[in-house]
């Protein structure tokens, strides 16, 4: 037994508060990966990053090397990357496009849904039992995995609710951004950016939806991007696209307090609705006439009603839709975590529109970026912080109690409600709580 | 005022002399010196991966134009810029300079240069390589820059923050 099962889940949460430990404690990580990373949908990826058969994309669920692939029936599966002779990684790299998958240790072969091709001299093999009628002798398949309008998830636990379940509330931010796509489809588009955080994956999560922290932790980038540009431009200029994404982290705080916040079953939310920080971004010509032609004015109206922020799909995903970037959470560590964020083309809809999205996902989502690092520098001195003794316990106090329950479950409340932690620390325990997968 | 009309009048040696001048203005923290060498319309770049074919379709490390560098040179002063406090220190070095291209015409040159970063922050050091292309508008005396791109040679990876002008 692990020392990671013997830990006791219960005294570590209150209604309230969360146990220091819980962002810090190795042996809580490894409970997390394999009770809640290794049980729940995690995002693999995306179709279009497998447009046609033999296209792959290696990634991880968890700790868990996987292979994300079309095959030639143009059915998509999820393989654990890994060679059923000896075990060595099927892929080495992160993307391409094969026949079959070729071992690159003794060369046995496996077709693009895992089924063993051949094995050199597989006579050696007759009446050992490892031939190739022991199932064993493909590469094996993880346990479930779905697509929701182009975006796959994979569960390695064969039991829990389907996909489409679990999404719950949730679905409705990807149904909205694909909505936004005059052709009803996205494509992921310009390459990604991996950034490195030496800290818990849950402060990114958590940070998502906290609309407390944007007036603080980005005044140096907001607040100055709006007075050089106040210095630069004429008041005839038209305002950069780098200005128009900048400004609204420093809005007022009654305008994140209006944003409001939306948490549902399984640790899922999303901040923002009618307005979010992504709602005064000018026109880009013809795009609206795009959708409208492609779906009629009301449709069009209908889609652009709803202007949400972050959506989380606890715990590996969160998109923006109406600025259609998506990051993606790697835990490799208690300290060490990596962020991938990726872009997403509208089919159908003006250049430009996936010209604002890359403009959008360097400006805020790369290393080297103006906002990103003061989030970091928080979750930095967060994971340093909490080593100290001063007070176990990490409040998630604001708020409580004020949030709506609505009948079916769903819950509502103003922007700056802790209502996002505390619902996702609800679901974490329940993972975290239950022996069985 | 000298006319250079081919590469082969173009002193490698005063070309030399402009990086160095120009790496050395980003470690004395002469940001605004630093950032008057560009030309208006000049940009620093530094892709997200090594073949990159443009900043405007695929997501970049940095892509900045005057106003973006204003606003980062701006942050390098303001104590509410707390991934910068305490300030990162940084030392470039540059070498391997070569001119790969001149048009009299533009008085456009390309130079092609290595170089080595180290940046230091809060008991941190982080070293940096990888190759920069200038394109460099040349008037006979004074160089500027149209274009800096900095191609880092693990851009692919995942990368902790780069809290400096490479």
């Amino acid at each position: 037994m692990s020392q990671a099962n013997t830990i006791d889940i219960e005294p570590l949460l209150h209604k309230d508060e969360v146990h220091r430990k819980v962002y810090t404690d190795p042996d809580i990580f490894d409970l997390e990966m394999e009770r809640l990373w290794h049980r729940t949908w995690i995002y693999v990826g995306h179709e279009s990053q497998v447009k046609n058969p033999g296209d792959y994309f290696a990634t991880t669920i968890g700790r868990q090397p996987v292979i994300l692939v079309r095959h030639k029936d143009d059915k998509i599966h999820v393989l654990y990357n890994r060679c059923a002779h000896k075990g060595a990684q099927l892929v080495g790299d992160t993307s391409g496009c094969v026949k079959a998958f070729r071992c690159c240790y003794h060369g046995w072969r496996f077709d693009t849904d895992g089924a063993l091709l051949t094995i050199p001299l597989e006579g050696g093999y007759d009446n050992t039992g490892f031939c190739r009628d022991n199932p064993d002798t493909n590469v094996k398949k993880v346990p479930r995995y779905d697509s929701y309008r182009g975006f796959v998830f994979a569960s390695l636990s064969a039991k829990g609710p389907d996909l489409k379940t679990w999404l719950g509330g949730v679905a409705s931010s990807i149904d909205n951004m694909v909505d936004r796509a005059p052709d009803g489809e996205l494509e992921v588009t310009g390459g990604v950016l991996r950034y490195t955080h030496d800290s818990n994956w849950k402060f990114f999560v958590e940070n998502l939806n906290d609309l407390m922290h944007a007036i603080v932790t980005h005044q140096s980038s907001s607040q100055t991007a709006r007075i050089v540009a106040k210095r630069v431009m004429d008041e005839k200029d038209e305002v950069p696209w780098a200005v128009e994404i900048f400004s609204p982290f420093t809005n007022r705080y009654s305008f994140f307090e209006e944003m409001g916040l939306h948490a549902f079953e399984y640790g899922h939310s999303y901040s923002g609705g009618k307005v979010s920080i992504h709602s005064a971004y000018s026109d880009i010509p013809g795009y609206v006439e795009a959708l409208e032609s492609a779906y009629g004015k009301e449709k069009t109206l209908d889609i652009f009603s709803e202007n949400r922020h972050n959506t989380v799909f606890y715990p590996s995903a969160t998109i923006k839709g109406p600025i259609q970037t998506m990051r993606v959470v790697k835990p490799l560590a208690v300290d060490k975590t990596v962020i991938e964020s990726w872009t997403f083309r509208l089919k159908g809809a003006p250049e430009a529109m996936t010209q604002r999205s890359i403009l959008y996902c360097t400006l805020i989502n790369s290393s080297a970026n103006l906002v990103g690092p003061d989030d970091y520098e928080s979750y930095h001195r967060l994971q340093y912080g909490l080593q100290s003794e001063a007070n176990d316990w990490v409040s998630m106090h604001r708020h409580m109690d004020q949030e709506i329950v609505n009948a079916d479950g769903t819950i509502e409340a103003e922007g700056t409600n802790d209502i996002v932690f505390r619902n996702q620390f609800k679901a974490w325990k329940q993972y975290m709580s239950a022996e069985d997968a | 005022m000298t006319s250079v009309t081919s590469l082969a009048e173009l002193d490698l040696k005063t070309v030399e002399e402009f990086l160095f001048h120009e790496a050395r203005l980003l470690d004395e923290k002469k940001w605004q010196k630093w950032d008057g060498l560009f030309t208006t319309d000049g940009t620093y770049w530094m892709p997200a991966s090594v073949d990159q074919p443009d900043p405007l379709n695929y997501v970049s490390l940095i892509y900045e134009d005057k106003l973006l560098r204003a606003v980062r040179i701006e942050r390098f002063d303001n104590e509410n810029a707390h991934s910068l406090q305490p300030i990162p220190r940084s030392v470039h070095l540059v070498s391997n300079v070569m001119i790969d291209a001149y048009d009299a015409v533009s008085g456009t040159c390309t130079v092609n240069s290595r170089f080595v970063v180290f940046e230091y922050r809060r008991d941190e050091q982080r070293i940096y390589g990888g190759a920069y292309i200038h394109d460099l508008i040349f008037d006979g005396t004074d160089f500027k820059i149209k274009q800096k791109r900095v191609n880092l040679v693990n851009c692919e990876s995942a990368l902790d923050n780069i809290n400096v002008y490479l």
